[in-house]
């Protein structure tokens, strides 16, 4: 959930309000957020499943030195999502192993 | 190949102080390095006042010091480069591997300072890697660079001062903070930073560690348990929590992987750190240590270490002289030194038999093993005399903590903590206090309020720091609760201060009786009933 008013910071500067899509499914973020942020905001908590055992991960560090949040972005796998920022049109999909595709 | 006469890697808050005076003593080409978009490290998530003093930037928001760092470095021409990767420094060639922009770019420096500050520590248990546990720093990111809140419920693992600060800056997101809980028996992190937990409710549990994040997918809830001590875990005192979030704050070690990679000599700090003299200067000449990855500290005495170790540099290559260098170094050092004292500095962390403070008033134990400090405790300290007339402060900070601004903020001179920044805080009953509330709205720990047990008869006022939302109004009627979070008594708001010079810090003033103004010390609106 976003933090709507804040006793401290008056102001979170975010950039415009753009579309993405989440695994085929339409989403709202701000550009130049940290696209685990807008995922945060959306509810989302698995980013990846491992690939040996497919357990699930999520925001760890977010400071993009765990690799816990990577995920497919724009086709591309093994995207930290905590450091990477969010632009209109982005694809983001849930990373099984090292692909967007389940396997076996 | 560029050349500096200085680069700095790391632009916190030891790096930029680092570089800015580089620039004050004339070198010409300073540089600092960050692997993030946006400069300052640490404190651009820290929204709360710091401790220390004046000169260490005491009572200023961490953000804040962060931004006057940056527009002081740029403004001296510091070359700030950002999303910048050192990837590796290399000796005796004196140069510097930069990935910018998906590129490797190399530079060659004459004097490096390494400022990479430090990495959170983890602890691992069952389930520790589901979605829904993370580090503390990671939840501050998210909340206060971010915007978005960690999670709703949170069970806060580590009661250090990150742990407590992080705890409070939760509750100010909006989420809910169900335990602190640590494995030792004592809390970690200064009192008044615990203090301000408990009475807004949060409870605290220690010799308890976690043992399981349920769930499947995510975490869904916690396994807390009591440990022994020797930190095993007692069987059968397994609770369950009702936690969405599991946030870990259990301690932090020095991000000193690109020093080890030079080959200058390491020492075992807490982690290895590179050996350095003290002035940061490590065994290959040139080569300097500053802030948290030469050794765990604190903010303000990183910005020092990185200015000392800039000095030396300075000198090193002449741009100041023996005597300036001296001059500078002495006050530098005096200044760490005023922070590194206290019942926290190194040399007494962990202690668990000190009984007594500095001064000799006997420590809160309440305090300790559960946040707050007792009824029947309180007024025994020098901040507390409840038989002044009329408004009065009362100061319950109650241990030997590097921190002074309440001192400064009272210009009738009714609070007195004395040349050491560590002593006690003293109430002055000679002094008239005139109810300004700079001292309530300035204290770093929250821990000032204003007593009038004459406000109506039978009834007291009490003014509080408040630093949520929303913040109630004139009229509203609650309850108070005590120190430790239990609703006492009835509360009328009878004023609401907000000025620019408190700096986001509200001061409410709530109406309670009489035989409460000792006891109420937090405000919750009509929501919560007795
Ligand atoms: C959660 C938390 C809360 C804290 N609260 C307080 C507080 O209330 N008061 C206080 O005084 N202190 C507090 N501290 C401690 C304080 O923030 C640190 O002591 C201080 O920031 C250390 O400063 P630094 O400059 O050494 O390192 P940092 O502030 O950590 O800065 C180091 C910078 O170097 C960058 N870096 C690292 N490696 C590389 C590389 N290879 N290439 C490029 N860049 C790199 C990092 O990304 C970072 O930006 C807190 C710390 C934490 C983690
Ligand atoms: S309210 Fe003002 S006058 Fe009274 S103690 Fe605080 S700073 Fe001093
Ligand atoms: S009372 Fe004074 S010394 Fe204690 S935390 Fe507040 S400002 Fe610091
Ligand atoms: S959460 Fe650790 S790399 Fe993104």
């Amino acid at each position: 959930m976003r933090i709507k008013s804040h006793p401290i910071i008056d102001d979170f500067k975010k950039g415009r309000l753009v579309k993405f899509t989440y695994n085929g499914k339409e989403m709202t973020g701000y550009e130049g957020e940290p696209i685990a942020a807008a995922l945060k905001a959306a509810g989302v908590m698995i980013h990846r499943y491992t690939k040996k055992k497919k357990e699930p991960r999520g925001i760890f560090c977010a400071i993009g030195r765990c690799t816990d949040c990577v995920m497919v972005v724009n086709g591309k796998p093994n995207t930290r999502t905590c450091v990477t920022a969010l632009e209109e049109g982005m694809t983001v999909e849930t990373q099984y192993g090292v692909s967007a595709k389940k396997e076996g | 190949m560029k050349r500096y006469n200085l680069a700095v890697i790391g632009a916190g808050p030891a790096g930029l102080s680092a570089a800015i005076e580089a620039k004050k003593h004339g070198m010409k080409n300073v540089a600092v390095f960050d692997e993030n978009s946006r400069p300052g490290g640490q404190l651009f998530k820290q929204i709360h006042k710091f401790f220390g003093s004046k000169e260490h930037k005491a009572k200023e928001r961490g953000f804040r010091i962060g931004e006057e760092l940056l527009t002081e470095a740029r403004e001296l021409g510091v070359d700030v480069h950002l999303k910048a990767v050192v990837e590796g420094i290399y000796y005796p060639m004196k140069r510097l591997g930069v990935v910018e922009n998906d590129s490797l770019t190399n530079y060659s420096a004459d004097n490096v300072i390494i400022a990479t500050g430090a990495n959170e520590n983890f602890i691992p248990f069952d389930g520790w890697t589901l979605p829904g546990v993370m580090g503390a720093g990671a939840a501050q990111t998210m909340m206060n660079l971010n915007g978005v809140m960690p999670g709703n419920r949170i069970l806060m693992v580590g009661s250090g001062n990150v742990g407590l600060v992080v705890s409070f800056q939760l509750l100010q997101a909006g989420c809910d903070v169900v335990a602190v809980i640590d494995a030792a028996q004592r809390i970690g992190g200064y009192g008044v930073h615990a203090s301000k937990l408990s009475r807004a409710g949060v409870p605290f549990l220690v010799s308890h560690t976690v043992v399981k994040a349920e769930g499947s997918d995510h975490v869904t809830g916690a396994t807390i348990a009591k440990v022994d001590e020797h930190f095993k875990v007692i069987k059968g005192t397994e609770k369950h929590l009702d936690v969405d979030t599991i946030c870990m704050a259990v301690g932090l070690s020095p991000m000193s992987k690109l020093a080890a990679m030079t080959g200058c000599e390491m020492v075992d700090k807490g982690g290895a750190v590179p050996k350095t003299d003290k002035y940061g200067a490590t065994s290959i000449e040139g080569l300097y240590a500053a802030g948290d990855v030469a050794g765990i500290e604190e903010a303000s005495s990183a910005m020092i270490t990185g200015r000392i170790s800039a000095l030396a540099a300075a000198k090193k290559d002449g741009y100041v002289t023996e005597e300036e260098f001296k001059n500078e170094y002495d006050e530098l050092n005096n200044s760490i030194n005023k922070l590194r004292k206290g019942m926290f500095s190194h040399e007494n962390k962990g202690r668990t038999d000190l009984t007594k403070t500095d001064e000799g008033y006997e420590l809160s134990q309440t305090l300790l093993s559960k946040g707050y400090v007792a009824d029947n405790e309180i007024n025994s300290f020098p901040g507390v005399d409840d038989d002044i007339k009329g408004v009065h402060p009362v100061i319950e900070c109650t241990q030997n903590i590097p921190c002074n601004p309440c001192q400064d903020a009272c210009k009738f001179g009714c609070i007195m903590v004395g040349d050491d920044i560590t002593s006690l805080p003293e109430v002055n009953k000679k002094s008239k206090c005139t109810n300004c509330g700079m001292c309530v709205a300035s204290c770093s720990g929250q821990a000032i309020f204003l007593v009038n047990n004459d406000y109506e008869p039978g009834f007291a006022s009490v003014t509080l720091p408040y630093e949520f939302l929303p913040v109630p109004a004139v009229g509203d009627v609650g309850v108070g609760l005590d120190r430790s979070g239990h609703k006492v008594c009835k509360a009328e708001v009878v004023e609401v201060r907000k000025n620019p010079a408190f700096d986001h810090t509200t001061l409410l003033t709530i109406k309670v009786p009489r035989d409460m103004s000792m006891k109420a010390r937090f405000y919750k609106g009509m929501e919560a009933t007795l």
